[in-house]
This record gives C-alpha cells, sequence and structure tokens, in this order.
C-alpha cells in the first residue's frame, strides 16, 4: 500500500541545511498496524505527515496504493488524500463551534455525501462508539477521552484505507489511552491499516510492527 | 454542506460577541450612511422625471445689456410666449409662470400663502401634474381661477368640498373661484407651489413689452430635438424685434427642462442643486464603504489566526481549498446580510435626522423602489467580495501541519496590506479632522465678524401697498410701543441688499454706467440699522416726503434725489469719502441727484462677496419693515407689537422674523457644511479606530510568544505597551504626513470662495495630531495592556 523510497526532508537553516529525515525506505501493507517510536527530534511527525501528504519530502519517492504521489497533481493528490487517509491527532482538534453529531458529519460534506446518507452513516458510526448520547454536545464538554473517541469517529466517518494518528493517546490518562488502543486494534483486524506515531513502549507494542527512528533515520538494530 | 458552514459561521460569530458586535457596528454605520446617501441621490437625479413630455420641455433664459456688461438670468416678460408662438413653428405649447406670496382668507381663516403659483392654462398641457378633481383644459382659463394642492384644500375647507368655493386672495380681497383639485406638488419637482392661480389674473398677463422681465416661460417643443434650430433661430429673430433699440441687445437661450435642477446656474422655483455636489457625495458614500469594508478587513484579518486551527483540522479531514474559502466568504455574506437588515432599520431611525441636515423630505418608502433595492444589494455584494474575499484567501491558504502543530508564524504580507489599510483610514479621517476645524472655525468667524450693521433686535415685517399707503399711522402707532426705538421701511434690510443698478457722476457719459447694488429706503433706516455716517447728514423726513410725492406724471428730472453712497461707491466715483457730498451724481439716469451723505462700508451681501458700490435712495415702495427693539423684554414687545398691528394692517396676519436668523440662513450652506462634516469626521474617526482595534489585537496575539518571553527576563507593563504602540504611532504620523498637505490644499480652495475668510492656522493641525495620537494611545493601549498583564507561562504554554 505504501512504498517510500530513499525519503529526504530538509530546511535550510541560514546557510545550513537541517536534515529531519534521511534515506527513509519503508514499506506498508494493506491491513498492517505499524508503530513508529522514536526520541523527540528523531523525525516521527514529520514521517507522519509525509504520509498522510500535509507535508512534502524535498527528496525521495513516494507510491501510495501504487500511485507515485509527487507525480500527481495538485486535485488529484488531495482527491487521493481526501478518500483514503483519516487523521487523529494528540490534542484531538475538534471544532470548537460544532456539536459532536456535526463534527462527525463534517468530512462527509467534504466527499458530497447527500443528507439522507449522511444522517445514516453518522448514525452507524455514533451506535459503534457507544457516543449517541453525546451527540448535541460541544466538545468543550466532554472528557478527554470522550473528545478523542470523537476524533476517531471522525477520522473513521468517510471510510478511509489508512488511519493516521500522531500520539493519539499522548494527552489521555492511561485508562483512556488503554480503551483508544483496544478500539485501534478491533478496527485493525476489521482490514484498516493503521500507522500510529508514539513514545509509549506499551502503546506500541500494539501493534505488529514497530519502526525506531533516531535522527531522522529508521533505526535497524 | 451550506447548513454546517452556516452553523459554524452563527456559532463563531456568537462565541466572539464583542468581535461581531464591533465589526456589525462597522458595516451597519457604512451601509447606513450608503444608504442615507443613495437616498439623497436617486432624489436628486429623479427631479422632473415624472413630467411625461419631460424632453420636450425647455426654460428660456434670457441674455441682455444696454452697451455694457451682460446680463443674464432665469426670467423673462411675458411677451416672450406669444411672440415666440406666433413666429417659430416648433413650439406647441407654452406656459409662463411667477411664484408669489399672497395673502389668502376664506370666510374666517386668514393665511399668507407663500407659495402661489400663477401660471397659464396650458399649465396642464406642458407639465404632468393631475387634477384630482376638475377640468385640465377649464380650470385655469380665465382671470381668477384657483386649483388646490390637496393639503391646500384641506387647510381651507377641512372635509367640505372646495370645487366651485370662493377664496379672498391679496390685499385687495379680489375673489377667485377654486376650479380644481390636484395632488401635492411631487418632492422632487422644481416646482412646489401649494396653489396655482391662472396667468390671466396678472395684469402683466398682455404687456407688450420684452423689458418687464419678472416671469419664467417654459416652451413645449414638437420634438426633442427641436430645440438646437430653435435656438439657431432666436438671435437673429430678437435682433430684428431690437433694430430700432439703438445698442440694446437681447437674446434668449433655451434649457432642458431636465438640466435644470443639476445643471443650471440659475434656480427654478425650489433652489438647484449643483451636479459637482452629487458627484462630490457620491464619492463620500463609496468613501465610507470603503472604510467599513476596511474595518472589516482588519478586524477578520486579525480574527483568522483564531480560525487557523478550525481551518486547519477542516483541510486535515478533507476540506480544499476552495471549500475553505467559500466557508469564510459565507461568514461574511451573513454578517452583511445582518449588517444590511440593521442599517435598514438605522435608516429608518436616522431619517428624520438626516431630512433636517440636508434639507429634504426624503421617506422611507423609497428604500422599496427597484433602484434602491438595487444599489443596496450591489453595496452588499461589494461589501461581501471586497472585504470577505482577503481574509477567507488568508485563511484558506493555511498550512494545517503549521497551524495544528502550533508553529504558526506571522504572515509579513498580510500585516503589511492591513497596515496600508489603517494608514488610508486614518488619512481620511485626519483630512475630515483638519476640514472640519477649518470649517468650524470660518463658521465661528461668519457669526461674530463685525459686519458694519447691526442685526440684533431687529424684528423683519412684511410691507405691501395698504400698508405703505398707511405707514405714517403705522410708524407712529409702533413707536408708541415702550422699547420701541426706529421703524423704518425698506426694500432690503440691511443684511442682503440685492437691487441691481447703474450709476455715474455728472462728469461720465451715459453709456458709461457703473453697477451697484442701491436700496429703497427712509430716514430711519440708517440708525435702525446702526450705520455709521462719515460725512454729510442723514435723510431729512422732509426728503423721503419730498419723493413721495413724486408720480408718474411728474415730469423726469423734475427732483433732486438726495443719496446715501458708501465709502466704496464714493472711490468708484472718483471722490474721496469726505470730498463726496454735495457732488452731482445718477441713478440709472433716472434719477438725477446729488449725494448728501457717505456711510462707512458694511457687509451688505453674504460675505463671499467683496464689499462692492452702495447706494440708498428715497422711493415710494418698500417690502419689509424694520423695527428695532432696545432689547428689554423683546417678547413682551412683540406681542404689544402684534396687537398693534391688528389694528393697523388687520388684512395681513402678524408675521415677523429676527433679522439674526435670516443674516444666519444666508450660512446655510456652510453651517450644514459644518453638520456634515462634523458627522462624517466622527463616523470615519470611529471606524478607523475600530479597524485600529483590530490590527492591534492582531499584533498582540503574533505577538504573544515574545510577549511572554521578554516579560519572563523582566519587561514591565509600560515596556510591553511602547512595544506595541509604538508601531502604531509610526502608522499615525505617516497618515499625517500624507493627510495634511492635502487638507491644506482643498480647504485653501474652500476658503478662496470667501472674500473675507479666517487663516489656515498652525494650530489646525497640531490638534488634529493630538487628537490623532490620543486616539491611538487609548485604542492600542487598552489592548497593549490586556497583552502585557496576560500570565506569560499560558501564552508560552500553547506552543
Amino acid at each position: 500500500m505504501i512504498h517510500l523510497e530513499k525519503i529526504y526532508k530538509w530546511v535550510n537553516n541560514g546557510s545550513n541545511r537541517v536534515f529531519l529525515l534521511k534515506d527513509i525506505n519503508l514499506d506498508i501493507q494493506q491491513g498492517e498496524f505499524v508503530s513508529i517510536m522514536g526520541p523527540s527530534g528523531s523525525g516521527k511527525s514529520t514521517l507522519l505527515n509525509i504520509l498522510g501528504m500535509l507535508d512534502e519530502a524535498s527528496e525521495g519517492n513516494y507510491q501510495f496504493l501504487e500511485q507515485d504521489v509527487y507525480q500527481l497533481k495538485e486535485k488529484q493528490r488531495s482527491q487521493l488524500f481526501k478518500e483514503n487517509i483519516g487523521f487523529v491527532f494528540q490534542a484531538y482538534h475538534l471544532i470548537d463551534e460544532l456539536t459532536v453529531y456535526e463534527n462527525i458529519e463534517t468530512p462527509l460534506l467534504y466527499h458530497n455525501v447527500k443528507q439522507s446518507d449522511r444522517q445514516a452513516i453518522v448514525a452507524d458510526i455514533l451506535d459503534q462508539f457507544n457516543i449517541v448520547g453525546k451527540k448535541d454536545l460541544f466538545p468543550a464538554q466532554l472528557s478527554g477521552g470522550q473528545q478523542q473517541l470523537v476524533g476517531v469517529a471522525r477520522a473513521l466517518v468517510a471510510k478511509p484505507k489508512l488511519l493516521l494518528a500522531d500520539e493519539p493517546t499522548g494527552n489521555l490518562n492511561s485508562k483512556q489511552g488503554e480503551q483508544i488502543m483496544e478500539l485501534f486494534l478491533e478496527l485493525n483486524k476489521q482490514g484498516m491499516t493503521i500507522i500510529q506515531v508514539t513514545h509509549s513502549e506499551k502503546n506500541a507494542a500494539y501493534g505488529h510492527r514497530i519502526v525506531e527512528l533516531l535522527d531522522g533515520r529508521i533505526d535497524k538494530k | 454542506m451550506f447548513k454546517n458552514y452556516f452553523v459554524s459561521a452563527y456559532r463563531s460569530l456568537m462565541k466572539k460577541k464583542f468581535y461581531t458586535a464591533i465589526n456589525l457596528f462597522g458595516l451597519t454605520t457604512g451601509l447606513t450612511c450608503c444608504i442615507l446617501i443613495f437616498m439623497y441621490i436617486a432624489n436628486e437625479v429623479s427631479y422632473d422625471q415624472f413630467h411625461e413630455k419631460k424632453d420636450r420641455i425647455t426654460r428660456v433664459i434670457m441674455e441682455y445689456s444696454f452697451g455694457g456688461s451682460v446680463t443674464t438670468g432665469n426670467y423673462t416678460s411675458t411677451k416672450v410666449l406669444p411672440a415666440f408662438k406666433r413666429q417659430f413653428p416648433e413650439i406647441e405649447e407654452g406656459v409662463r409662470m411667477t411664484e408669489t406670496e399672497r395673502i389668502i382668507s376664506y370666510e374666517d381663516k386668514l393665511f399668507t400663502e407663500k407659495k402661489v403659483m400663477f401660471a397659464d392654462s396650458t399649465f396642464f398641457q406642458v407639465f404632468t401634474m393631475p387634477l384630482v378633481q376638475g377640468n385640465t383644459q377649464t380650470a385655469l382659463s380665465g382671470a381668477n381661477k384657483v386649483v388646490l394642492t390637496r393639503s391646500t384644500a384641506t387647510k381651507y375647507f377641512g372635509q367640505s368640498a372646495p370645487v366651485g368655493k370662493l377664496l379672498l386672495m391679496g390685499t385687495s380681497k379680489i375673489p377667485c373661484e377654486v376650479t380644481g383639485i390636484m395632488n401635492d406638488c411631487p418632492v422632487n419637482s422644481q416646482m412646489r407651489f401649494d396653489m396655482l392661480v391662472s396667468f390671466s389674473s396678472l395684469q402683466a398677463n398682455q404687456e407688450q413689452t420684452y423689458w418687464n422681465a419678472n416671469y419664467t416661460t417654459y416652451l413645449l417643443l414638437r420634438k426633442p430635438t427641436d430645440i438646437k434650430p430653435l435656438q439657431a433661430k432666436i438671435p437673429g429673430f430678437m435682433k430684428a424685434e431690437m433694430k430700432d433699440q439703438g445698442n440694446v441687445y437681447l437674446t434668449y437661450f433655451l434649457e432642458p427642462l431636465l438640466d435644470i435642477h443639476l445643471r443650471s446656474p440659475y434656480d427654478s422655483f425650489e433652489p438647484n442643486n449643483n451636479i459637482l455636489y452629487i458627484y462630490i457625495i457620491t464619492g463620500v458614500a463609496f468613501l465610507m464603504l470603503l472604510i467599513a469594508c476596511f474595518t472589516y478587513i482588519n478586524l477578520n484579518t486579525a480574527r483568522s489566526l483564531e480560525r487557523a486551527r478550525e481551518v486547519g483540522i477542516r483541510k486535515t479531514i478533507g476540506a480544499a481549498m476552495k471549500q475553505i474559502f467559500w466557508q469564510f466568504m459565507g461568514e461574511s455574506a451573513l454578517i452583511t446580510f445582518l449588517a444590511v437588515l440593521l442599517s435598514l432599520a438605522a435608516v429608518w431611525l436616522l431619517l428624520p435626522f438626516f431630512n433636517t441636515l440636508s434639507g429634504k423630505t426624503l421617506q422611507v418608502n423609497m428604500l422599496f423602489t427597484p433602484v434602491l433595492l438595487g444599489a443596496i444589494a450591489v453595496c452588499a455584494l461589494v461589501i461581501v467580495l471586497l472585504s470577505g474575499s482577503y481574509p477567507a484567501l488568508v485563511v484558506s491558504r493555511f498550512q494545517p501541519i503549521k497551524v495544528l502543530k502550533g508553529s504558526f508564524s506571522k504572515s509579513a504580507s498580510g500585516a503589511r496590506l492591513t497596515k496600508s489599510l489603517t494608514v488610508f483610514q486614518f488619512v481620511i479621517s485626519f483630512f475630515l479632522l483638519v476640514s472640519t476645524f477649518v470649517v468650524q472655525k470660518q463658521i465661528h468667524y461668519i457669526r461674530n465678524k463685525k459686519m458694519g450693521f447691526n442685526r440684533e433686535q431687529v424684528l423683519m415685517l412684511p410691507s405691501d401697498r395698504k400698508i405703505l399707503a398707511a405707514f405714517a399711522t403705522v410708524k407712529t402707532e409702533l413707536k408708541r410701543i415702550p422699547g420701541v426705538q426706529y421703524v423704518s421701511r425698506a426694500q432690503n434690510a440691511p443684511h442682503n441688499i440685492v437691487g441691481g443698478y447703474n450709476m455715474r457722476n455728472a462728469a461720465m457719459a451715459s453709456n458709461a454706467q457703473l453697477n451697484v447694488k442701491a436700496n429703497p429706503v427712509d430716514e430711519e433706516y440708517v440708525p435702525a440699522s446702526g450705520l455709521e455716517v462719515l460725512y454729510g447728514s442723514n435723510f431729512s423726513e422732509q426728503d423721503i416726503n419730498t419723493v413721495q410725492a413724486y408720480d408718474e406724471h411728474t415730469p423726469e428730472n423734475a427732483i433732486n434725489y438726495p443719496f446715501i453712497i458708501n465709502e466704496t461707491a464714493a472711490k468708484a466715483l472718483g471722490w474721496s469719502p469726505s470730498e463726496a457730498v454735495g457732488k452731482k451724481m445718477f441713478l440709472d439716469d433716472s434719477r438725477p441727484g446729488y449725494v448728501k451723505a457717505v456711510i462707512r462700508d458694511f457687509n451688505f451681501e453674504s460675505i463671499h462677496h467683496a464689499i462692492g458700490p452702495l447706494v440708498l435712495f428715497p422711493a415710494q415702495w418698500s417690502s419689509v419693515i424694520l423695527v428695532k427693539l432696545d432689547g428689554k423684554d423683546v417678547q413682551g414687545q412683540i406681542r404689544q407689537i402684534g396687537s398693534t398691528w391688528k389694528q393697523v394692517a388687520p388684512h395681513r396676519p402678524f408675521e415677523y422674523k429676527f433679522l439674526d436668523d435670516e443674516f444666519n440662513k444666508m450660512y446655510n450652506a456652510e453651517l450644514r457644511l459644518g453638520e456634515v462634516f462634523n458627522l462624517f469626521t466622527g463616523i470615519s474617526i470611529l471606524l478607523a479606530c475600530i479597524g485600529l482595534l483590530g490590527l492591534c489585537s492582531y499584533a498582540a496575539q503574533q505577538r504573544v510568544k515574545e510577549i511572554g518571553i521578554r516579560k519572563i527576563m523582566g519587561a514591565g507593563v509600560g515596556d510591553i505597551v511602547r512595544l506595541l504602540s509604538r508601531d502604531f504611532f509610526r502608522l499615525a504620523s505617516i497618515s499625517m504626513l500624507i493627510a495634511f498637505p492635502v487638507a491644506y490644499w482643498v480647504v485653501y480652495r474652500w476658503l478662496e470662495a470667501f472674500a473675507y475668510r479666517v487663516s489656515i492656522s498652525w494650530w489646525i493641525f497640531a490638534i488634529s495630531a493630538l487628537i490623532g495620537f490620543f486616539l491611538v494611545f487609548i485604542t492600542t493601549g487598552l489592548l497593549a495592556v490586556r497583552a502585557a498583564t496576560a500570565n506569560p507561562v499560558k501564552s508560552l504554554r500553547t506552543e
């Protein structure tokens, strides 16, 4: 599903070139659950953003579903992104002005789903995540765990093939974190490809495989 | 989709109530100004458009000279229409009109009607002012027929039917038959009379001269294009008509009806406006709209940082740039729509005030004409596009990873734009501030300048033939009231002497006349007006009585007129003021005489004009009675004068004016301009401050981290406030550098229209600058203090 080849990412800081990622080669198959680990500044988030097409590599080749991402036109690429990738953030990033229901509904709007279909899909997912009773609350009225649950629900509502999670449990207590990880595991069993960035060995262990990053390189110990 | 945008827009507006409120306030203010101005313009350009034959009607303008300078005017004699109609086949019809004041009574009702229009029976064929009752063919044929407007009819007859009843007109109470009722004249008409009387009621109806030119003539042409060929024929025809009148030159020009209100130098029955003012005020409307838009842009670019996170999220869950853009456009559409509703309400509330200010009688229902609704819609669209698009473009370009990671840095280009907009707003504010000061200074000058005559405690009463006949009695009776110092009759009060005459001294040839203003007066005019006699002596009662005795049968040159001239007239005639007394001179050649006295120059016209030559002379006629009071218990004295009036002039209602009020009226345009300037300056400064508030809060947000760090390093509140305000003081200074020279030039040009004017002092600029800096200090200071007192730990933790 994902094929990264000789990916470099750098920023120019004055006359110095600072490398964030160096020579990343990575293949991820459909249905995998991969954890990316590494100390602060090792390039985990940068890698995730490149995988999620929010950021572009400075050099290298990225194939997503057999398509060469960097050869695509902007429109095709955002289409590819929109249809296949869901994001979960450490800070949940729900839209404060919208209710739980509306937050989850929003991606469907951007996918031009009809209203009647939207209602059915959102109702389904609310049910699946057990948050039907919370649908009219605003994010500020929810606990962190609940907000993240909504965040995951929103990431999944448009049925992406790949779920990217940037420290999804970073702001949660251990019990809430566990719930989210159990949820990920369940989703993975149903066939969802998941890539998560995490600091925690325990969370990383939920995945099939761990990619260790150190100073922008994949650490192959 | 739309609902989602709407919901998030609505909630984000509600969440930031303060921002929403000032945003709405800014837009509403701008839009309200715009709508009011649109209504004003719509009214001005619609003048006379309701006449069905509007493009075939022309007004006749007279141009003549007696060998000297050429005079032009919007008047003709009664002979022009019949002569032209006989001569020129292009003329289908025509109507002669004149508007005067008449005393009208019906049973116990007695009014002085100010707007009595005399018109030929053809009036209804030329103009489209339909009758509600009566027959347009016959309503005005024959003498002493009168058509009333609805309001006038109600005034005299209440609910009962007026047609066929008799009104008594004038001092001699001539019965006039009411033959028809018409709607009140439209507000956008160059004639707005209260009653229409047949022209044949006037003695002048069949005059055989071109020279008694007191009437307005309108011609109805057969084709709109006839105006040019007809115009070409007139000079030849008139030359033939004048061939035995020596070096007299007389011709006429045709002015299209629709050009009169905005493009003619000659007023119609109602005062004209100037197309230039329409352009200026249109400019002002767009300026207000622009200022409102800029305020909106500033506030929303500032707020966009707060919305950045939402944009980032929306993008990561699949929103395209285009969709974000339209979402934010939708938000401005929503707020603009609210602003439109609010400003319609504001227009409804403010219209009476605006009418007073503009001297108009605009009505709210004007708003619901297609033209105005269209203009408002266009305005709203302009606001949405102009002010919504920039912030929308800024936010839609946000990079999600940047905004979501919090490493969102300030965008230099955005800051530059909002800064330029702020400078623009300040330039306008400073420009208006300086102009306001100068206008107010000139108004103060007008009000307090020594005009050289007394205008305090002088009452102006009307005069007519009946009153003049018994003037000696009137005078004696009035002077018996304690506190009445002088009673004088004259053609004009001293604040505005308008009568144009010619004069020459005995040595000059009779075709080398000098233009002069002259005023028929009596022996108490000089003391009543507080004029200062420099040489010679005031008229005696004997002087006045001698001229009084003169009538049409007295041979010319039979009397030797005594004249009082001013210093300028003396100089114009070639004498120094001291040697002028006793010299021989002529006023209009028909009045030989001698200089009896020289008075000190005084401003007998508005101070737009320099003091010119003036002659006071005794004559039989007059139109005003001046009563000088001693100023103790004015109300009581007026009451007594009123009761005396009922005895000496029972045929005329007691109506009085104060000379100083009439004097102030001459400067209505300036006073109004002063008020308009005050208003627009206030609004523009307010909006500029709102924009500044937005800009400042933007800056404070962008620098929140810097501020936090500085505080941890030990910076005090004062340091932070200075840090944040410094930029804005710089912006204000730049604006002044741009605004002050422009303002200086514009007010200089404005002041040039006054022969007597104030100087543009340096302190006007100093005070404007001070006000500007003070407002910047207050606006930015408030926000800066808030930013400076915030807990740095909080601001740094958001990283």
